[in-house]
């Protein structure tokens, strides 16, 4: 569904964002990219909604070189695309249904399926009572279901979650990720970027970490990890944690604990 | 791709209001400056239709008896290529002529039912090396030369009238241009507020995948819909400025008894339009392209 060639992204003046990423995600996969802030997460999924476009490699979303879509095919492009924030990016003058009808009709849906699908998608957040309330009435919790549903009243093939629990507290956060692997059950894909510890080891999928923009990690079944520190290795050897060490402590791949190299390469970056 | 017609309609409808104080900003300013093009474009017509048979230099007409026969007017010619002040001379035969004089005389119905183009004098334009010989010249073919009704040179007050309408002109059109581009600019800066007040709609709609052009569409017509109104207005100042106008020539009688046809009204109008919907499209277009990256 997606792949990543050999994908590097600069900004202005800076190291890469994202720096030689290749990894591939099937349809119907749940993944979590976790990272400290900056760590390219962010730019991963622009390239992929191709807000921005790689300097160099190759991103695929199904099947296709979204580098080469020409400028007014874009939209197409996103209209398989469900996207959703920490901020929820509702529109505060529209109520609760014409939010998530906005999202068909500004793609020239006709009326009565606007009508069917919103209703059927409000169904399925648990909102169908609350369709003429505003944004500002409801909570957090809610306003970001609302969210939800309007990235997925199209049926996209992938839903983009970037830090969608940031915002919530715990017990709401677990509401939220519940809808999200109902829709992931449905077989959409979903890539959800968070800094949520909790989330990721109890949901127990797939993990990808990128630090500095480089991928660091890529777990089939995997947990957040042991803080920031962790991530941090000599000359960009992966640290991956060992499964039963005693200590708890990650090593990085020719076994060694890598917290006694941590001091050194913060040193080397000057203080955080 | 349907880009629905209610949608489009009701979204700049709602803009247009939401950004009132602009709209009225960039419409007064369109209807300004279009009212000044048209009353420009009206003075020309008026000028142009009173004094247009002496226009592109001609500065002496000589006109044949009616029935002059053929070697009259052959020797009418070899006069005038004898003449060395003359530098060209163009011939209207009776239909030509009878033109011209219907032109010249729109004002008078009456005088054009007098006419028939067999009866119409057959005519040569010339122009002259230099337009103060006209009185002399004008004078040799007057003293009686065969088959030479009259020759007729614009008299002094034409010419200086045509200086007045042409320096005036000039002044209205610099004006109107100035005018123009500040409603340009205004209609632009309109737009490119309209654009800021509905960022989260356009970020919303680029995010779940709307055409660009379904996102530009309600902004363009916002632009028209200015040009268009400013225009309007323009339409029926330039409509009472002609009443005024015509009021003051039968006055005065500046310009004979010369009232100007519906028909040049109608033009000038049309033109009025036409730029009011030029400078809205223009405007707005730049203000899509430059402030709504999608």
């Amino acid at each position: 569904m997606i792949r990543f060639d050999n994908v590097t992204k600069s900004y202005k003046n800076l190291r890469p964002a994202l720096d030689d990423i290749s990894l591939e995600i099937q349809k119907g996969e749940f993944v979590f990219l976790v990272g400290s802030s900056g760590s390219g997460k962010t730019t991963f999924l622009k390239l992929l909604l191709r807000e921005e476009v790689p300097d160099a490699g190759t991103v695929w979303v199904a099947g296709r070189d979204i580098g080469e879509l020409s400028q007014w095919r874009v939209p197409y492009l996103r209209r398989n695309l469900g996207c959703i924030f920490q901020d929820f990016r509702l529109l505060p003058n529209k109520t609760v249904t014409e939010n998530v009808a906005f999202a068909l009709e500004v793609i020239g849906r006709p009326r009565a399926v606007v009508r069917t699908q919103v209703g059927q998608v409000l169904d399925l957040v648990g909102l169908g009572e609350k369709g003429d309330r505003m944004p500002h009435e409801l909570s957090g919790g809610e306003q970001q279901r609302v969210a939800v549903a309007r990235a997925f009243v199209n049926r996209p093939l992938v839903l983009l979650a970037d830090e969608p629990t940031g915002n919530l507290d715990p017990a709401t956060t677990q509401g939220i990720m519940k809808l999200l692997d109902r829709i992931n059950r449905t077989g959409t894909t979903v890539v959800m970027a968070t800094h949520d510890v909790g989330i990721v080891d109890t949901m127990r999928r797939r993990v990808v970490q990128l630090d500095q923009g480089r991928l660091v990690r890529d777990q089939a079944r995997g947990v957040y990890g042991f803080g920031d520190d962790m991530t941090v290795s000599s000359r960009g050897v992966p640290a991956v944690p060992i499964s039963g060490a005693s200590d708890g402590r990650p090593y990085d791949l020719a076994g060694q604990p890598a917290s006694g190299r941590v001091e050194a390469v913060r040193a080397r970056r000057g203080v955080r | 791709m349907a880009v629905s017609f209610e949608y489009v309609a009701k979204e700049t409808v709602t803009n247009l209001w939401r950004n009132r104080m602009m709209t009225l900003a960039a419409v007064l300013t369109v209807a300004v400056s279009l009212s000044l093009v048209g009353t420009a474009l009206l003075l020309r017509q008026a000028v142009n239709r009173q004094i247009g048979q002496w226009s592109n230099n001609v500065s002496l007409q000589i006109f044949l008896d009616a029935d002059a026969p053929q070697p009259q007017v052959a020797s009418v010619r070899s006069m005038i290529d004898q003449t060395p002040q003359i530098t060209r001379c163009a011939y209207l035969d009776h239909a030509q002529s009878y033109a011209q004089a219907k032109q010249v005389l729109a004002g008078s119905p009456t005088a054009i039912a007098a006419l028939t183009p067999a009866t119409t004098p057959t005519v040569f334009k010339c122009q002259l090396k230099s337009p103060g010989d006209a009185a002399t010249v004008a004078a040799t073919f007057n003293s009686g030369v065969p088959g030479v009704y009259r020759a007729t040179s614009p008299s002094q007050s034409i010419r200086v009238m045509q200086q007045v309408t042409n320096a005036l002109q000039l002044i209205l059109l610099v004006i109107a241009i100035v005018l123009l581009v500040s409603s340009l600019v205004l209609i632009l800066n309109a737009i490119r507020m309209a654009i800021f007040a509905r960022r989260r709609e356009v970020g919303v709609m680029k995010l779940v995948g709307a055409t660009n052009w379904f996102i530009r569409v309600p902004f363009m017509l916002e632009g028209l819909v200015q040009g268009v109104l400013g225009a309007l207005a323009a339409v029926v100042i330039v409509l009472l400025s002609n009443v005024g106008v015509s009021y003051l020539i039968r006055h005065y009688k500046v310009l004979g008894s010369a009232v100007l046809p519906a028909h040049d009204l109608v033009v000038t109008e049309l033109v009025v339009m036409l730029i009011g919907v030029v400078v809205g499209v223009a405007g707005s277009s730049v203000a899509v392209r430059r402030f709504l990256d999608v």
